[in-house]
């Protein structure tokens, strides 16, 4: 630590310009001070000065670094249950990974969500579940997970059900969840079931601040899946977008014509470790799956993959 | 620097006085007012004119930064040369490295380029040469956006020559992938890595490359138009990893993304570049070569020519180019 300079440490602003003021530049140049004289020499208060000594020790927690070797796959993957869905996600949805899946209102993504977590609470894990529109009430996740043939006795015990209806409840949530993960290390799975309802039922809502909450959205996921290995499930309304005929983004005048796309965007998942799944209903019982992105394949350079699917009755 | 820290370590009595005048480092001390005035000032029975001007020249000699002769200098990079034990870093491909004058180090390289570009793609077949062709080097992964997947790394390891299939476990061991989502993170990795070599600095894996992968999300956010605070924080890390690339014989490779410039980049060769290295006009001069890497056609085997070009450069002639192929991950000569 000794030669790292001392403006690059997270110290207030007028603690670092005392300490520049008297000349303090390397953490060595402190070698010899102790808080008192310290807060003495710069005529600051005692606890700054103890602040200044605390930031100078090693990190506290080791930076988030792990060979390469731990990171390459390999690793178990949960079923969805649909034959179909796990072919187009390569055999099942993988520790550390995020599956969105978007569709029109009526369509299994709910379904789907809730078998992941029946596929997760047989291989013994915690979930939690975050419902935003009232989809799926506690009494639907108890009757899936009866139904579920090798569900053990106990499972209501590992599944957290959460309710949250707008946007600044969302961003309190996620800003707690790296320390709720680190008191429930055994939750593997997350749930944000129509994550897309908080963003637009809040009226007036600008894109620059949808853009910047989106964006904390997507730091607190990547830094849940890569330091802890958490699944994330994420269902999304689609929202109808215009084009243009040369397919440029348009509005309501000079569109000519509307396509449905999932309503948040691409841009608030990380794209090395997103599976985005549109479901395309097109009947009540049958439809298809389409894969709109994965980590492998560049976002729209060939035709998206697709895979019919029909319900049993 | 602290006038206390200057040895051998001066009367106590002179220190207070001049703490009484506000004058407590070497700057305070050479550039707030002429000696003699300083000297007025001072109470009588501190010390006599001649000892005070005496201390003046051991403070400006201490607070100098040491000379070299030019013969001395060349002698040490001869030397330097000659002990080169440690295996070329190389891209892959040869009009590359030439267009680079290499990649030995110490280096700062910039890769910027719009996205799909092919920057992540080029450090990463840096990275894994260099730990494929020597057993005893290590490599370190800052990744800033989470993108890093270990996924493709043993498919893209059998396609290098002279590759065997028991070494790709130890390749990936060698290779740390740190997470860093802000400026304080990445200061705390790199600290890090100072302290790894400096205690063990002949212990394999010896690290010899480091990517930033991208350092435009741990800066961008700080850069503003009315603070110059971001710039002094960017031009601090710059600068810390030019003296740890110095001081530990490292190749350090930075990746950058790209903002707009219309109607068309004045650095480019190419009249048809219309986007230019993010982070502002001075990132440029923080590194020693800015690479710029654009997508030009796709094949329908699946892979794409690309086109590099020098933009500006303290070691290689500028806007020169060259272009290479990419093929599921792998560059390759056209």
């Amino acid at each position: 630590m000794a030669k790292r300079q001392l403006a690059t440490l997270s110290l207030p602003v007028f603690v670092l310009s005392a300490l520049d003021r008297a000349g303090y530049q390397t953490v060595e140049d402190l070698s010899g001070a102790t808080p008192d004289s310290l807060s003495k020499d710069l005529n600051i208060s005692l606890p700054s000065s103890q602040a200044v000594f605390q930031a100078t020790q090693m990190p506290r927690s080791v930076p988030l670094t792990q060979s390469a070797a731990l990171l390459v796959g390999g690793s178990k993957a949960y079923s969805t249950k649909l034959a179909e869905l796990d072919a187009l996600l390569e055999g099942g949805l993988k520790r550390g990974f995020i599956l969105e899946l978007s569709g029109p209102p009526g369509s299994i993504k709910e379904t789907v969500a809730m078998n992941v977590v029946s596929s997760f609470v047989e291989a013994s894990h915690h979930v939690l579940f975050v419902d935003m529109q009232n989809m799926t009430s506690p009494a639907t996740l108890v009757r899936s997970l009866r139904t579920s043939s090798s569900a053990p006795q106990d499972c209501q015990g590992r599944v957290h059900h959460l309710r949250i209806h707008t946007l600044p409840d969302l961003m309190i949530f996620l800003r707690n969840l790296p320390s709720y993960l680190q008191d429930h290390p055994e939750t593997a799975l997350l749930v944000l079931n129509s994550l897309s309802y908080p963003f637009q039922s809040l009226a007036g809502l600008s894109n620059s601040t949808r853009v910047a909450l989106l964006d904390r959205v997507k730091q607190t996921l990547t830094r849940a899946s890569a330091s802890t290995k958490l699944t994330v499930v994420i269902t999304s309304q689609l929202a109808t977008k215009l084009l243009k005929p040369d397919g440029s983004a348009a509005d309501f005048e000079t569109g000519s014509r509307a396509i449905m796309a999932p309503a948040l965007g691409p841009a608030y998942l990380p794209s090395a470790k997103t599976y985005r799944v549109c479901v395309v209903p097109r009947s009540r019982t049958a439809g298809v799956f389409r894969l709109l992105s994965s980590p492998l394949a560049v976002h729209g350079s060939q035709p998206p993959v697709e895979e019919a699917y029909q319900l049993a009755r | 620097m602290r006038l206390q820290a200057i040895s051998p370590s001066p009367p106590r009595a002179l220190l207070d006085a001049l703490a009484q005048l506000g004058i407590r480092t070497d700057t305070d001390l050479l550039f707030s007012a002429d000696p003699i005035d300083i000297f007025r000032k001072l109470p009588s029975s501190t010390l006599s004119l001649h000892d005070f001007h005496s201390f003046v020249a051991q403070v400006s000699q201490q607070a100098s930064a040491p000379a070299v002769c030019g013969d001395v200098l060349f002698e040490q990079e001869k030397r330097k040369e000659e002990n080169d034990l440690y295996s070329d870093l190389t891209t892959g491909v040869r009009e590359l490295d030439g267009l680079l004058g290499g990649l030995a180090p110490p280096r700062v390289i910039e890769v910027s380029g719009d996205r799909g570009s092919g920057k992540s793609s080029l450090a990463l077949q840096v990275v894994l040469r260099h730990l494929s062709s020597d057993h005893n080097v290590g490599a370190l992964w800052i990744d800033t956006t989470g993108d890093f997947s270990a996924d493709s790394i043993p498919r893209l390891l059998e396609s290098y020559e002279g590759h065997s299939p028991e070494a790709v476990s130890t390749t990936l061991e060698r290779l740390q992938v740190a997470l860093a989502f802000d400026i304080e993170t990445a200061h705390d990795v790199l600290e890090m890595l100072r302290t790894t070599l400096s205690t063990h600095p002949d212990a394999p894996p010896v690290t010899r490359c480091v990517v930033i992968d991208t350092v435009t999300s741990l800066l961008g956010s700080l850069l503003s138009a009315v603070s110059s605070q971001g710039h002094a924080i960017m031009t601090t890390f710059m600068r810390q990893l030019q003296t740890l690339a110095e001081s530990f014989s490292l190749t350090i490779l930075v990746i950058n993304t790209s903002t707009k410039c219309t109607p068309r980049n004045p650095d480019s060769v190419f009249a048809t570049t219309d986007r230019k290295p993010a982070l502002g006009p001075s990132f440029t001069f923080l590194t020693d070569t800015t690479l710029w890497l654009a997508r030009r056609e796709t094949a329908e085997d699946g892979g794409a020519t690309h086109v590099a070009e020098v933009f500006r450069s303290r070691l290689v002639p500028s806007r020169t180019w060259c272009s290479f192929k990419i093929r599921h991950g792998i560059l390759s000569d056209t």
